[in-house]
């Protein structure tokens, strides 16, 4: 984030928040897509996103760097937005960490990749969102998702070891 | 970055294309018109409440000085204040990138020298001989660094002895130290110090205040860094409660 621009929007200028907008835009809606597996709840989180950024701007400090803060909020707002819709508590996903069965639905037939993402528990599936969409470090996903630095290394060792078994299926059973 | 990388990567931008070459300008559109277009009811709350806030503070000067003109009591002194102060209100404070509605309530500081508004379904305010202390209601466990956040007045010292002194303190204790003049969540001086970047390591920020009469308030918060954005920022909106009676 340019020093410049943010201290535009500390200003409340609305030309340096557009400049902001048109280059977060395109990532934050992939990103919010991915997650919420919807395309309506991803525009709702996306907006609500940048109201927020921009209301609590005064609240940033660089001990995160300001990518890590603005994905913070928008994994944030689509879990919110997740649950709204589920009505009901998220689930602690917490204690399925040494659960071998990494995707919720693991018994479905996953004919594609996207579909054996979009089907892991999400401790596996957001960590893989963020570091292939926006290419985040391990320690970048890390600040986002507030979690232990080995955390996320082992998420996405196991999520990644699963993407390539499911591949390597799907490639086996494409060549029958 | 290998072949199954790239694959997956692919695989994701090619689901996640934009559907409608209109949802860009739709999103932005809608945040304009929030944000740039049209008042909105929370924004004139905020000003609102920033003009009405002087005032109130007049009036309790005001009064406190007719006050204690006419008599020492100490316990009418405080009522006084209660009755001039909202007993409870509303605020929104920034959780983790969500905003939240909280209660919070009047406290009075010690010998009634200060005010501030409190979250009191999470935490207490503990008075002491020498300073106040705000912490947790329920006690952490112990893996936990202290969460706190004392309140002390030092009448004698000026902000600018203080803010020398506990530059030399913080430095002893901490590797990282930044010191910066602010005006948010109140008007001082804080200094930060941290150690590490693990999700313990222990956290001081203390804001030194001019008291107005030659003295200092010191605020000094304690937390550990995975509660920068939980307790650390309870702090900071209960701070901009924070209100030096004269």
């Amino acid at each position: 984030m340019n020093d410049d621009i943010l201290e535009g929007i500390r200003n409340g200028s609305r030309d340096a928040f557009k400049q902001f907008y048109d280059t977060y835009e395109n990532y934050a809606i992939r990103t919010a897509k991915a997650i919420t597996r919807n395309d309506e709840h991803a525009k709702d989180a996306v907006q609500e996103t940048f109201i927020r950024v921009y209301r609590n701007i005064s609240s940033y400090n660089s001990n995160l760097s300001f990518d890590a803060w603005f994905y913070r909020i928008l994994v944030n707002e689509c879990y919110r937005i997740i649950n709204k819709e589920k009505k009901t508590p998220s689930v602690d996903t917490s204690t399925m960490e040494d659960n071998e069965l990494l995707t919720e639905h693991s018994k479905e037939n996953l004919s594609d990749l996207y579909s054996v993402i979009q089907n892991m528990a999400d401790l596996y599936r957001i960590p893989i969102l963020l570091k292939y969409i926006k290419g985040f470090s391990e320690k970048e996903i890390a600040a986002i998702l507030n979690l232990n630095h080995n955390t996320v290394k082992s998420r996405l060792f196991n999520g990644r070891n699963l993407l390539k078994t499911q591949l390597e299926m799907i490639e086996m059973e494409g060549s029958q | 970055m290998d072949q199954l990388d790239k694959r997956v990567k692919k695989e994701i931008f090619d689901h996640t294309e934009e559907t409608s070459s209109t949802l860009k300008d739709e999103i932005w559109n809608h945040i304009d018109q929030e944000l740039f277009q049209s008042k909105s009811r929370r924004d004139e709350k905020v000003k609102k409440k920033s003009k009405v806030i002087p005032i109130v503070i007049a009036a309790a000067a005001g009064l406190m000085i007719l006050f204690s003109t006419q008599t020492e009591s100490g316990s009418a002194f405080i009522k006084q204040i209660k009755d001039i102060f909202v007993p409870e209100k509303e605020i929104i404070q920034s959780i983790e990138g969500s905003e939240e509605e909280t209660d919070v309530n009047l406290q009075e500081g010690k010998d009634s020298e200060y005010i501030i508004y409190i979250d009191e379904e999470r935490y207490k305010l503990v008075k002491g001989e020498e300073s106040d202390v705000i912490t947790t209601k329920e006690p952490l466990e112990e893996r936990y660094p202290e969460v706190s956040m004392e309140i002390k007045q030092y009448k004698d010292v000026s902000p600018e002895t203080m803010i020398s002194t506990l530059k030399t303190e913080l430095a002893s204790e901490y590797t990282k130290v930044t010191a910066e003049s602010v005006t948010e969540p109140l008007d001082g001086f804080k200094l930060h110090g941290i150690s590490g970047s693990e999700w313990d390591s222990p956290v001081t920020n203390v804001y030194v205040i001019d008291n107005l009469n030659g003295g200092s308030f010191i605020i000094t918060e304690k937390y550990f860094l995975e509660a920068a954005e939980g307790h650390g920022a309870r702090f900071y909106a209960m701070l901009q409660e924070f209100e030096i009676i004269e």
